[in-house]
């Protein structure tokens, strides 16, 4: 199968569909659950998807271990071409190679102003003209409103789409029956777009609801839910 | 002879400038080899005692592994002291062949850099038990916690604390160790350098315990009998030891000790480490080819009893002529013996046998089982295999990376290019990834090696060495052609002009070979035979294969080899009288060099992984300058105050980066280097590659 065709036939028209269109420049995505329901996995399937149509892409990480990130990418662009027997996917994976950074900040507690003042550096120094930017375990649950809003800034400034995986830092936080924990709400306005995971053992799928959209505020059920076998997002 | 029990054979490993050299010194000073220390870009203009050559003490880097003996106690401890630029790999890897444990050098303030992580995939590859010895505990910003966090989350190591630190920075004292909980001081003795056991200081006793339960935690996860022993409270220091040492040789875990050399602080507790948790040479397995028997697999039990298998590992070419360092595998050697050299296929007798000890030696009447030594006068090159004449065994081939850069030299008289020659003949020998040879075209000298400082280092040699003055050109990078379409040939070899004419055609295509996956080496070149009917004669079939092979020696488009080819013939015709070998390979390599420019060809270069550090106010300039040498960050890594930036970058693009990279950063970043893969060359840079190739050759023929 040639990429195109791929790219047609992915699961992620689907998803950008529930979204009217997908998240957009300029807008903050965010992808939010319990621990271990697969956000990364995810996260790293959305930067396979625009990688594939050509788009850059920054993964940002906080984990101190960027082997473990690349091997995410790895992992989820066998799984993708292996499924679709993409031709020729070795050279097509060493192409959209170029296209992704991936930017860790190992030290705790590194300031918002910190991060985005490194990824304009990269984007204006380092000529890599992100199309977007991948959260990923970015502490937003407790995160300031400011810091939001400054990346929301950042977002609409550099006109590129922001997308975050978050999972909540403290244990005792209730969650809603779409696996948003309570401590997401004072952010709600701020963001654009809010997806629940939540694992259904009824479907032994992990459930995707839009909890948040540019135009509705209920949750919706998304056409897309992960596959618990390979963590991607599967129709 | 010494019991096998007591005896080690250990590496230290680094990164560059983690202290390697320095911990060397101390240890040779500890063990009373030396009787005072010198620094190693010391003043006195002495040099630390391990860095023979003169040129490794002025750069204040050790270039070639010297191999000495200490006795620590009642044990024997030979230590190879290896090279910590990426550029001499093979050093480092020829060096753990021959180990059986090693001791892991990490800055406390740099923590696991780009070499420690190369180093430690070597040490893998080897299975070479390790302890980590985090050094600098004397350096502002020294934290051994966050290095030993490292390890495990960057290397994958059970690394487990033995040790905490009293005291950091300027203030430190000395170290708890958690298997005996006591604090260890070393400010004994007259030299107020001996160890001193002490009670742990009350503020730091908590701490203590808790890592001590750490400690205890990760030991009982590879071995049930400190689980049980914990479970039933009788846990004791010399079963804890034990099981320590079983789990470290078993490659479960890396106990990591700390201190710092520089201020004579943990030598002694890291010497206690390397005899209770190292193994002895009795306790590896250690396996030859039998050459006899089609290179099956034999193990070679460390028993002297037996007729003597034994590894020259490394060549020198000292002040006392030449050195043969070689490993004991089976058996012992005696003065005396004979011996035979598996792949000259040549017998010799053993003359002089000694121990070095860096720049002072002695002399030896045998040397037995595990042992290293070294011998004078024997003509072999590193990596043989020298045996009882019985045995036919070879110790496997060490793995040998091509070289990736090139440099013209021209002597400057005739003296310079009579002494360049031996030069030469002696580094080969030395060095594999070391190559040299006469452009037969341009008529010059061509080296070759793994980088730009590799072969910088080598032409110091020349010069100080062996007085051979050279002229250097500009480096060249070694390049290469592949093809990215199939093609078909069709091509007639015919020529008769009086005598036995030539007559042969081959048909087929060239087709690119499908490229490697990660973790393969990639394939260079398969033939295929798809000849029906005769229409070549099977005698005829390994001439064109040979053609073939032969045309891919030089591409047509910058004069490199080309790769990644598959050559297959369908069809051809031949002449009962004119046809011979000769014609069809003529005939198979123009068919070759047909098809090759229809195939859409393209240049590849070696893309080199680059690894670039420097404080984080620098970071833009590191974007900028990996981006100008068409270089793609991978990834970028903030850790306090540095920035570390992971790029794939052009290796031709390298050149002089080092310089680039001093002024850039105000002389505060550094950077190093290791082959990736290859990839293919820009349009308009390979049009100008192309270009300048027709000039050269344009040029030559003049």
């Amino acid at each position: 199968m040639e990429i195109q065709e791929l790219n047609d036939l992915s699961p992620l028209r689907v998803f950008e569909e529930s979204l009217d269109g997908g998240l957009g420049r300029g807008n903050l995505g965010v992808l939010v659950s319990r621990h271990g329901v697969g956000k990364t996995a995810c996260l790293v399937h959305l930067a396979t998807d625009k990688l594939l149509r050509g788009q850059h892409v920054i993964h940002v990480s906080f984990s101190g271990n960027v082997e473990h990130v690349i091997n995410w990418y790895k992992e989820v662009f066998r799984e993708v071409s292996e499924g679709r027997s993409l031709a020729d996917a070795a050279s097509v994976y060493n192409n959209i190679l170029s296209n992704r950074v991936v930017m860790n900040f190992s030290q705790e507690n590194v300031t918002i102003d910190k991060v985005l003042s490194s990824l304009e550096t990269l984007i204006k120094h380092g000529s890599f003209k992100a199309d977007a930017i991948l959260f990923d375990g970015y502490k937003l649950t407790v995160a300031t409103e400011d810091d939001v809003k400054k990346i929301k800034q950042f977002a609409l400034d550099m006109n590129l789409e922001v997308w975050f995986s978050v999972s909540p830092v403290r244990a005792d936080v209730a969650y809603d029956e779409f696996g948003v924990p309570n401590t997401m709400q004072k952010y709600t306005n701020l963001i654009d777009v809010l997806i629940g995971l939540i694992y259904n053992e009824d479907r032994d799928k992990v459930v995707m609801t839009l909890v948040k959209s540019r135009t509705s505020q209920k949750g919706k059920l998304m056409g897309v839910s992960l596959d618990p076998k390979t963590m991607l997002i599967s129709q | 002879m010494a019991d096998l029990q007591n005896m080690r054979n250990i590496g230290i490993s680094a990164h560059i400038d983690s202290g390697k050299t320095t911990l060397t010194e101390r240890i040779l000073y500890y063990c009373n080899r030396i009787h005072e220390i010198h620094e190693v870009r010391g003043k006195d203009g002495v040099g630390a005692t391990m860095d023979s050559m003169e040129l490794e003490r002025e750069r204040g880097i050790t270039i070639a592994s010297a191999a000495t003996n200490v006795m620590w106690k009642e044990t024997e401890i030979n230590i190879i002291d290896t090279p910590g630029h990426v550029d001499f790999t093979i050093e480092v890897e020829r060096s753990l062949r021959v180990l059986d444990g090693a001791v892991l050098v990490l800055c406390s303030v740099a923590g696991v850099q780009s070499q420690s992580i190369t180093v430690d995939r070597q040490m893998k590859r080897y299975h070479v038990p390790r302890i980590a010895f985090v050094n600098k505990c004397d350096r502002t910003g020294a934290n051994p916690y966050r290095v030993q966090k490292q390890l495990v989350e960057k290397l994958g190591l059970n690394a487990v604390l033995m040790q905490i630190p009293i005291g950091l920075e300027d203030k430190m004292q000395g170290v708890v160790d958690l298997v005996t909980m006591k604090a260890l001081y070393f400010d004994d003795g007259p030299a107020q350098d001996m160890m001193r056991e002490a009670e742990i200081p009350a503020e730091l006793l908590d701490e203590a315990k808790a890592k001590r339960e750490e400690m205890l935690d990760s030991v009982s996860m590879c071995s049930d009998a400190v689980m049980e022993a914990m479970l039933e409270e009788t846990l004791t220091e010399e079963l804890l030891n034990t099981e320590i040492r079983k789990a470290t040789i078993a490659l479960q875990l890396v106990p990591v000790l700390m201190g710092t050399a520089y201020k004579n602080k943990g030598i002694q507790a890291l010497l206690n480490a390397v005899v209770s948790y190292l193994p002895n040479p009795g306790e590896v397995t250690n396996k030859a080819l039998d050459l006899d028997n089609n290179e099956e697999e034999i193990i070679l039990p460390s028993d002297e009893n037996l007729p003597p298998v034994v590894l020259a590992f490394k060549l020198e070419d000292g002040q006392y002529g030449q050195l043969t360092y070689i490993r004991v595998y089976q058996g012992k050697v005696k003065k005396g013996d004979e011996l035979f050299n598996t792949r000259s296929r040549k017998k010799f007798r053993v003359g002089r046998l000694i121990r070095m000890h860096a720049n002072n030696m002695e002399d030896l009447v045998e040397a037995g089982c595990g042992e290293i030594a070294a011998l004078f006068g024997v003509d072999c090159a590193s990596g043989d295999t020298f045996c009882d004449p019985k045995l036919n065994y070879s110790l496997s081939s060490m793995y040998v990376p091509n070289p990736v850069i090139s440099l013209a030299i021209k002597p400057l008289d005739k003296k310079a290019a009579d002494n360049m020659g031996k030069a030469l003949n002696r580094f080969t020998k030395e060095d594999p990834t070391f190559h040299t040879y006469v452009d037969s075209e341009s008529n010059q000298t061509i080296i070759q090696g793994m980088g730009e400082l590799h072969l910088e280092v080598y032409v110091e040699r020349m010069k100080r060495e062996y007085k051979a003055e050279v002229e250097i050109g500009e480096p060249e990078v070694a390049y290469r052609e592949a093809i990215t379409e199939r093609a078909a040939f069709n091509y007639t070899h015919k020529k008769q002009t009086g005598g036995s004419g030539q007559y042969a055609r081959v048909a087929g295509y060239i087709e690119p070979l499908a490229e490697a996956v990660e973790g393969e080496d990639p394939k260079d070149y398969e033939f295929g035979d798809e000849i029906k009917g005769g229409t070549i004669p099977t005698e005829y079939i390994p001439a064109c294969d040979k053609g073939f092979q032969l045309a891919m020696k030089k591409g047509s488009q910058v004069g490199f080899p080309i790769l990644g080819v598959r050559a297959v013939v369908n069809d051809g015709a031949w002449h009962a009288v004119d046809s011979s070998d000769q014609a069809f390979q003529t005939a198979a390599l123009n068919a070759f060099r047909e098809a090759f420019e229809k195939a859409h060809p393209v240049i590849l270069e070696p893309i080199m992984k680059v690894e670039v550090v420097a404080p984080t106010e620098f970071q833009g300039s590191l974007f900028a300058s990996v981006n100008q040498r068409r270089g793609i960050i991978i990834s970028s890594t903030e850790d306090h105050a540095m920035c570390t930036v992971y790029a794939d970058v052009p290796l031709s693009e390298m050149f002089g980066y080092s310089t680039t990279l001093r002024s850039l950063t105000q002389g505060k970043g550094e950077f190093s280097m290791e082959l990736s893969k290859y990839g293919k060359v820009p349009m308009g840079v390979s049009e100008e590659l192309k270009k300048e190739y027709q000039e050269k050759r344009k040029k030559e023929q003049k």
